[in-house]
């Protein structure tokens, strides 16, 4: 029993320090511009940033919970680069599917909204680079591999989230007009970028 | 008087828009995650861009045969599926020409399946083409990747290392910062600001300032 409750907590400690790392040190946006068009488009498009969010978390947490499994056997292969990208795409398509027939069965209310969502957030650099990402990691457990998962996530939220407060401001006609939209955002996400940089204890290189 | 040249053969022009005034990455923002952190020096670039017109020129130009009445959501997973199967002769090709770099890109290279180009607007634009008009597109557009990466690596490399196309430049100082991610996004942002500058100024000629001729966002 002890040695049951030893291993989940430990499950958890990982889930947890995973998690925690793609939400700040690794955030998918801020320190890898992994899923930026996506985040670009979805604030474009005004749409809800957390429905958004946690539809993407889901489909990255269940993609990683079913490549954690199949990492192993791929990678034995010796031409496992190559073929590593199919099948993890082959993943995240089962997982879109199986998305998108579950919204259609169970969703009453914004259905159409979240059907929207899924199609727009289940093939990008966010969903497909976490796991290129995780598996890239030694030694990770499947608690990590979930963890780093919901991070990725959660942390494509976060960093959406700051674009979206920003982006009115950042688009108005108080902004010189070459700069005004997409460019001034790009340079925003930098800035703040640099600034989580800062915060998480990284020393400028010069 | 370049301006007015450019009015007079407007139409001619829009056909090779992707090359620049309708660049993906620049004024469009898709696909920026490898030119925004992995494009910190030429070779990175040349590698990523050339793979990037070979994957995504040739898995768009096959998923135009897949039947337009299969399901929306099956289209796509097919679309990302052949642009798997065009990686892995691209990522070989490219480890051959360039040993060691395609490690050196890391994920950025296999994350090219899943490009927007191939998922988003093979459905939204080149698929609505004629097959000649949509080649040209196509090839416009990739090419425009290319020289946007280029640029950037070219530019990051020469500030953040010092150096130029791989050789050291006398007197250069070195600022690494600029490698880093955040400069990324600084540059690509300012280099997005002079295109869209230059494309108000081309397309209203005599307007001495975008604001006053009342351009859209």
């Amino acid at each position: 029993m002890n040695a049951f409750l030893d291993s989940l907590g430990l499950f958890f400690q990982d889930m947890f320090t995973y998690a925690i790392v793609a939400v700040f040190l690794e955030n998918t946006i801020f320190s890898r511009a992994l899923g930026v068009s996506t985040a670009l488009f979805s604030v474009r498009k005004k749409y809800n940033v957390f429905l958004f969010g946690m539809v993407m978390t889901g489909i990255i947490a269940l993609s990683a919970l079913i490549t954690y499994f199949l990492y192993p056997l791929v990678n034995r292969l010796s031409f496992s680069y190559y073929v590593i990208p199919a099948v993890y795409v082959a993943v995240i398509s089962l997982v879109y599917v199986g998305a998108l027939l579950i919204t259609i069965r169970v969703a009453r209310k914004r259905r159409e909204e979240i059907l929207s969502i899924i199609h727009v957030s289940a093939f990008n650099c966010a969903v497909l680079g976490a796991l290129l990402l995780a598996s890239n990691a030694a030694d990770i457990t499947l608690g990590g591999f979930l963890g780093f998962g919901i991070g990725t996530g959660l942390g494509f939220t976060l960093a959406t989230f700051f674009v979206r407060l920003a982006y009115e401001q950042l688009s108005s006609r108080d902004v010189p007009a070459s700069f005004r939209g997409f460019p001034i955002t790009l340079i925003y996400i930098g800035i703040v970028s640099l600034a989580l940089y800062g915060l998480i204890g990284h020393q400028l290189p010069f | 008087m370049r301006r007015s040249f450019f009015q007079r053969h407007r139409a001619a022009f829009e056909r090779f828009d992707g090359i620049l005034l309708q660049n993906p990455v620049l004024e469009r923002g898709l696909v920026l995650a490898p030119v925004i952190v992995a494009s910190y020096n030429y070779r990175n670039s040349l590698v990523l861009g050339l793979s990037f017109i070979l994957i995504t020129f040739v898995t768009v130009l096959l998923s135009s045969f897949i039947p337009r009445r299969i399901p929306y959501t099956v289209r796509t997973i097919l679309y990302t599926l052949i642009a798997c199967g065009v990686f892995a002769p691209t990522a070989m090709l490219m480890d051959q020409l360039f040993p060691g770099t395609v490690l050196r890109v890391g994920v950025f290279l296999p994350l090219l399946v899943a490009n927007s180009l191939i998922v988003v607007k093979s459905e939204s634009r080149f698929h609505k083409q004629s097959m000649g008009r949509m080649i040209l597109d196509l090839f416009c557009n990739t090419l425009g990747f290319c020289l946007a990466i280029l640029v950037v690596g070219i530019l990051r490399e020469l500030v953040g290392s010092g150096s130029f196309l791989g050789s050291p430049v006398q007197g250069m100082p070195a600022a690494p910062a600029v490698l880093m991610p955040f400069s990324g996004f600084i540059l690509v942002g300012l280099l997005a600001a002079g295109v869209k500058r230059l494309r108000f100024r081309l397309e209203n000629p005599g307007a001495g300032r975008e604001e006053a001729a009342g351009n859209p966002d």
